[in-house]
C-alpha cells in the first residue's frame, strides 16, 4: 500500500479526534434506529398502494415530456413498438433481454456487439428496463450481457419497454428490494426524461448528449 | 490564485460589470424559486434533509474506517484505488494511468476536484488532449475562462457570449438559438466521446457498503464518459462518502431539488466496477483516485462540518454577496458561502482571510443548505482566526484617548460638535465617500452615513423647551 494512503489515513484518524462535527453521535443514533431508517422519509404514502403506482408513474412521465403508451398484451406492445420505430435504424438490446418478443421490429437492429460507428448511427434505441420508479418517472437499467448501455444513450430517440410488475414506488424501495441485482451489475443507471441542459441562460434545451426524446411503452 | 489582483480588485471589477449583475440576478433568483417548488414535492422535506445531514456527518465522524471499507469494496468489485495527498500527486497518478493505457484523448465530465488540481493542464503537458463535455464547462474551456458557479458554470455569460465563442472557436455560423447552440456542441462532442481513450469524472457520492460511485448529470455526458472510453478514472475528495444505499437515496433526494429544482437529475449513474463479464460495453478499467488536499486538516478543526457539503450550489443562489459579485471574485475553485469556508480551509487562511468577511451573516446560506451546514458559525470562527495576528498596535493608546475624552462631558461635547461639523462638510446627499486619516479604512469599501444635523442632546433640550412652552 502506498505511502500516501498511510499518511492520509493517519491524518484523518488524528483529525477525527479533534473534529468538531455537530450532532455526529446523534446522527449515528438516528440511523441505527430501525424504525427510523426503515421508513423512507419524504416518500408519498399513496405509493404504497399498487393500484396507484401506474397512474403516478404515467403522471411523472407526462411532466417530464415523455410520451407513454399502456398496452394490454405482448402483441400490442410489439405493434406499438413497430409504429414508433417506423423505418428508423435501430440499436437494441438482445432479443432475450427485451421483456416481450419484438419479432421482426428488432430483427435487423444493431446490438451491443455491432461496430461502434454502426451503433452511433442508429436513429432509435430500443431497450427494456430492470425497474421503473413511480415517484420520479425514472427508468432503471442495470448493465449486463445483451444489454448495451449505448442503446439508451447514443440514439436521438430512446424507446423503453416497461413491464407493469417492474414498477417500484421509489428509488429507496428499489435499492432495498433489488440490492442483490444492483450489486451484481457493473453499472446501474436511472434515466429520468430526455437529456437536458439549462447551462445557457437557464433556457431548457433537450437532447444535448443523450436522447432528446424518450418514449415509454408499459406492457402487461 | 488564477484571478488577477486582490479580492477588493476582483469585487470592484464585478460591481462595475452591469452585464454580469443582470445575469446573476436573473439566474440566482430563478434557481432559488425552483428549489422551493421542488422541496415542496416531498411529504416532509425537513425529515429528508435531517436524514441526509445525518448520513453525511455520520460518514465523516468515522471517515478513516469508512475510507478503508470503501476501498476494500471497490477492489473486490474489480476497481483500482489510488490515494493522493496533494493535487500534484493526483495529477501524477492520472497521467501515469494515461501513459500506461496509451491514452491520447480524454473526455471529462464535470468535476470540481479536477479544477482544484488543474488536471487538464497536467494531462496536456503529457500530450493528452482533454475535452470538457458538460456544455457549460465546454464553453468555459473554449473561452479559456473559469466556471463561476459550481452547478451552472457559465451563469456569468449571455447566449450572445456563447454564440460568439462557438462562432470563433468552432467555425460555425453565428446563432443565438440555444437549441442550435446545444446541437452544435452535441455534434462536436459526440466525435470526442466516440474516439476518447479515457473518461474522467468526479463523484457526487461514494457508497461505503457497496463500493459504488454515484454521478449525477442532466446532459448525459456523465454516462458517456463512464461508458464509451476504455478507461474510466473517477477523481473524488475523501469526504464524499455515505454509508449505505438507503443514505445515498436521502442525499440524492435533496441534491437535485436544491441545485436545479428537479426531483432527480435526468441521469443518475451508479458505477460499481469495470465492465462485467459478458457486458457488451463499459470501461475495461476503473480507477478511483481519492484526494485529500487539505481535507484532513479541515476535518481536524472547527470547520469540519463544511465537509458534509454536497455541492448543490443553493447557498450561492441565496447569498446576497454572491448574487452581487458572482463567482470569479472569490478567486478560487469554490465560490459563494461554501467557498468562503472551503477555500481558506483547503489553501490556508493566509492570503484568503478576506473571504470569510464576504458575508453579511444574514444566514440565508444556512437556511437553504440541504444538509443544514451552519455556515455563519464557521465564517465567524474564520474571521476570529484571521484577526488574531492582525490586532492593530495603536488600539491601546487610542482607547486611552477615548477614555480621557469620554469621562469629561465638556470635552466630549466639544469634540462631538467638532466631529459633526466636519463630517457634515465632507458629506454629499447624506453620505461620505471618503474619510481622512484612520477613517479611510472604512470608506475604502463602503460609504459612511453623514451624521444628523443635530445631536441627541440638542434634540432633547429642544423637546424639553417645547414641553415647557406647552405647559
Amino acid at each position: 500500500m502506498s505511502a500516501a494512503r498511510t499518511a492520509i489515513l493517519d491524518r484523518v484518524r488524528a483529525a477525527q479526534r479533534t473534529a468538531l462535527i455537530p450532532g455526529a453521535s446523534d446522527a449515528g443514533r438516528v440511523l441505527s434506529d430501525p424504525a427510523r431508517s426503515a421508513a423512507e422519509p419524504g416518500a408519498g404514502r399513496v405509493l404504497l398502494d399498487p393500484a396507484k403506482l401506474l397512474a403516478k408513474f404515467l403522471a411523472e412521465l407526462t411532466a417530464l415530456g415523455v410520451d407513454s403508451y399502456v398496452e394490454f398484451s405482448a402483441a400490442d406492445v410489439r405493434e406499438r413498438l413497430r409504429a414508433i420505430v417506423g423505418g428508423k435504424s435501430v440499436l437494441a438490446w438482445g432479443a432475450g433481454e427485451l421483456p416481450y418478443d419484438a419479432g421482426s421490429v428488432t430483427a435487423d437492429a444493431a446490438i451491443g456487439a455491432s461496430a461502434r460507428d454502426v451503433q452511433a448511427a442508429a436513429e432509435i434505441g430500443v431497450t427494456g428496463c430492470d425497474a421503473a420508479i413511480a415517484e420520479t418517472g425514472s427508468l432503471v437499467v442495470l448493465s449486463g450481457p445483451g444489454k448495451p448501455r449505448t442503446a439508451s444513450l447514443l440514439p436521438p430517440i430512446h424507446a423503453c419497454i416497461v413491464r407493469r410488475d417492474d414498477l417500484q414506488p421509489s428509488m429507496g424501495e428499489f435499492f432495498a428490494r433489488r440490492a442483490d441485482a444492483i450489486a451484481a451489475a457493473a453499472c446501474c443507471t436511472f434515466i429520468t426524461g430526455p437529456s437536458r441542459t439549462a447551462d445557457i441562460e437557464l433556457t431548457l434545451t433537450l437532447g444535448v448528449h443523450g436522447p432528446g426524446k424518450v418514449i415509454v411503452i408499459v406492457g402487461p | 490564485m488564477n484571478a488577477a489582483g486582490g479580492f477588493a480588485d476582483r469585487v470592484e471589477n464585478a460591481l462595475a460589470d452591469s452585464h454580469l449583475r443582470a445575469a446573476l440576478d436573473r439566474a440566482t433568483s430563478q434557481l432559488g424559486s425552483r428549489r422551493l417548488l421542488a422541496l415542496a414535492t416531498l411529504d416532509d422535506s425537513d425529515a429528508v434533509r435531517d436524514a441526509a445531514r445525518a448520513a453525511r456527518l455520520g460518514a465523516l465522524a468515522n471517515l478513516a474506517d469508512n475510507l478503508e471499507r470503501f476501498e476494500a469494496k471497490l477492489i473486490a468489485n474489480g476497481a483500482q484505488v489510488h490515494w493522493a495527498g496533494t493535487p500534484a500527486e493526483a495529477n501524477a497518478i492520472i497521467t501515469t494511468i494515461a501513459k500506461r493505457t496509451a491514452t491520447r484523448r480524454a473526455v471529462k465530465s464535470k468535476s470540481m476536484v479536477s479544477e482544484e488540481t488543474h488536471l487538464n493542464h497536467a494531462l496536456e503537458r503529457e500530450g493528452v488532449d482533454v475535452v470538457e463535455t458538460d456544455l457549460g464547462e465546454y464553453i468555459v474551456q473554449l473561452r479559456n475562462d473559469r466556471p463561476s458557479h459550481i452547478v451552472a458554470p457559465i451563469i456569468h455569460l449571455t447566449k450572445q457570449d456563447v454564440a460568439r465563442v462557438m462562432e470563433q472557436r468552432l467555425a460555425v455560423p453565428y446563432t443565438e438559438d440555444t437549441q442550435q447552440l446545444a446541437a452544435i456542441a452535441r455534434q462536436h462532442l459526440r466525435r470526442e466521446f466516440l474516439r476518447a481513450d479515457m473518461g474522467i469524472s468526479g463523484a457526487n457520492f461514494g457508497v461505503v457498503e457497496t463500493g459504488t460511485i454515484c454521478l449525477v448529470t442532466n446532459e448525459g455526458n456523465g454516462r458517456m464518459v463512464t461508458t464509451m472510453p476504455r478507461v474510466h478514472v473517477a477523481l473524488m475528495g475523501i469526504e464524499k462518502l455515505v454509508g449505505s444505499m438507503a443514505e445515498l437515496d436521502r442525499c440524492i433526494k435533496v441534491l437535485a431539488r436544491s441545485s436545479t429544482g428537479q426531483k432527480i437529475t435526468v441521469y443518475t449513474t451508479l458505477v460499481r466496477g469495470p465492465r462485467g463479464p459478458g457486458d457488451p460495453d463499459g470501461p475495461e478499467e476503473l480507477h478511483v483516485v481519492l484526494l485529500d488536499n487539505g481535507r484532513s486538516r479541515i476535518l481536524a478543526g472547527e470547520t469540519a462540518e463544511i465537509l458534509a457539503c454536497i455541492r448543490c450550489g443553493a447557498c450561492l443562489n441565496a447569498c446576497p454577496v454572491y448574487r452581487t459579485i458572482g463567482g470569479h471574485a472569490y478567486g478560487d475553485t469554490y465560490p459563494g458561502p461554501v467557498g468562503a469556508i472551503l477555500t481558506p480551509g483547503l489553501r490556508g487562511l493566509r492570503g484568503w482571510n478576506e473571504l470569510p468577511h464576504a458575508s453579511s451573516l444574514c444566514g440565508a446560506c444556512r437556511e437553504v443548505c440541504p444538509v443544514r451546514i451552519d455556515i455563519p458559525r464557521m465564517l465567524l470562527a474564520l474571521r476570529r482566526d484571521g484577526a488574531d495576528d492582525s490586532k492593530p498596535r495603536s488600539l491601546g493608546p487610542a482607547m486611552k484617548v477615548f477614555a480621557f475624552v469620554a469621562s469629561r462631558p465638556r470635552v466630549y461635547r466639544g469634540m462631538a460638535a467638532l466631529a459633526r461639523w466636519s463630517l457634515v462638510r465632507l458629506s454629499r446627499n447624506g453620505w461620505i465617500r471618503r474619510l481622512p486619516g484612520l477613517g479611510a479604512g472604512w470608506t475604502k469599501f463602503r460609504d459612511f452615513k453623514a451624521p444628523a444635523g443635530r445631536s441627541f442632546q440638542q434634540l432633547w433640550r429642544e423637546r424639553e423647551r417645547q414641553k415647557g412652552r406647552a405647559a
